[in-house]
């Protein structure tokens, strides 16, 4: 990549991530529903009966379950904390010179399915970490000390290590030829 | 598929292969319990002394109480995930990832730590004083701005690391 094309680059970034902001906060609503309600049906697939309610709230989960007291445990939970990674990753992205060339837009498209299956699961393990920690007696009776730290440690990897690193992971994955040609190393293979 | 079977052919694809590799030991190895006792919560209490010495130099009545920073005005809790170790983690697992000189990685990993260690500090400062005056804006500052903010600096820095340093 010429360097005129370098300079492009750190010049596109910060209008790229004021837009990805804003489109983020757009979708944000319609996005929130759709995350909690997939999130819901993929806990529900391993219940019979199917039990887990993960429930949208502005931009929070509430997680609880059907067979349980509408009093008792009920976690909220910070949705933004799971798919505000969306943002620097899209901003990376547009912010490439030519980033639409080659299947560009489909290339954008999977890399966005692959961070939105990030957030259901994310969700996800955080639905099942609930249930084995947060719901007094009835977590002691139904997890082991081995689901706990197994859940635990799912929990951790998709909300710090998945979240963080997921950005730069699907952009270099999704964009190489255009991302190692900007980093000077495109003739190399 | 074919793709993929491209990507991994491709010095990106190798890349990939080993920056995920390194970032999974990476936060693996952050994640067990006597590393997390004894270096990640140490190192967080060291995050909110540093940004207690920032406060006092703004002139703030800035005290730490384990990994809370107060003030009369306002008091933040740095946790997992405001320390900057993930960000720090995101660029060195990149640099160690990338093909150069071992001489050079140590420079942009010894450089690159300071740099984040330096943006994480304003990213607390900031929200310390996003709290004192915006208090209702704190939430969306902290999780959208800042935390946007450090993933896209840590990512600039790698890529500016390769573009100047580790390939000269």
């Amino acid at each position: 990549m010429p360097a005129p094309d370098r300079k492009r680059f750190w010049r596109r970034l910060p209008w790229a991530l004021a837009g990805s902001v804003v489109l983020w906060l757009v979708i944000r609503p319609a996005y929130n529903t759709v995350l909690t309600s997939t999130a819901q049906g993929l806990c529900r697939l391993f219940e019979r009966p199917p039990v887990t309610q993960v429930a949208c709230d502005g931009e929070a989960a509430i997680i609880g379950r059907s067979d349980m007291r509408a009093d008792s445990g009920r976690l909220r939970y910070s949705l933004t904390q799971i798919h505000f990674n969306l943002i620097p990753a899209l901003a990376l992205a547009l912010a490439v010179p030519g980033w639409t060339r080659r299947q560009g837009w489909q290339r954008l498209a999977s890399m966005l399915l692959l961070l939105a299956i990030s957030h259901v699961l994310s969700l996800f393990w955080h639905v099942q970490f609930f249930f084995a920690t947060g719901l007094g007696e009835w977590s002691a009776a139904n997890y082991g000390p081995v689901a706990r730290e197994v859940l635990g440690g799912l929990r951790y990897f998709f909300d710090i290590a998945v979240t963080f690193t997921l950005p730069l992971l699907l952009w270099v994955g999704f964009f190489h030829e255009r991302v190692f040609a900007l980093l000077g190393v495109e003739r190399e293979g | 598929m074919a793709g993929w079977r491209e990507l991994v052919r491709t010095p990106a694809g190798r890349f990939v292969a080993v920056y995920a590799l390194i970032l999974t030991v990476g936060f693996t190895i952050l994640a067990l319990r006597p590393v997390n006792d004894s270096v990640v919560n140490r190192y967080t209490t060291f995050v909110a002394h540093e940004a207690r010495l920032a406060l006092s130099l703004l002139g703030e009545d800035a005290t730490v109480q384990g990994q809370i920073l107060s003030t009369p005005r306002f008091s933040v809790a740095i946790y997992n995930g405001c320390n900057g170790l993930e960000a720090i983690l995101v660029f060195v697992c990149g640099v160690l990832a990338f093909p150069a000189a071992v001489k050079r990685k140590l420079i942009g990993v010894a450089i690159g730590f300071l740099a984040i260690q330096a943006f994480n500090l304003v990213r607390i400062v900031a929200l310390f004083y996003t709290g004192v005056y915006k208090p209702e804006w704190f939430g969306a500052s902290h999780v959208l701005v800042w935390q946007s903010l450090v993933i896209v600096f840590a990512v600039s820095l790698w890529v500016l690391w390769v573009q100047r340093y580790a390939r000269s």
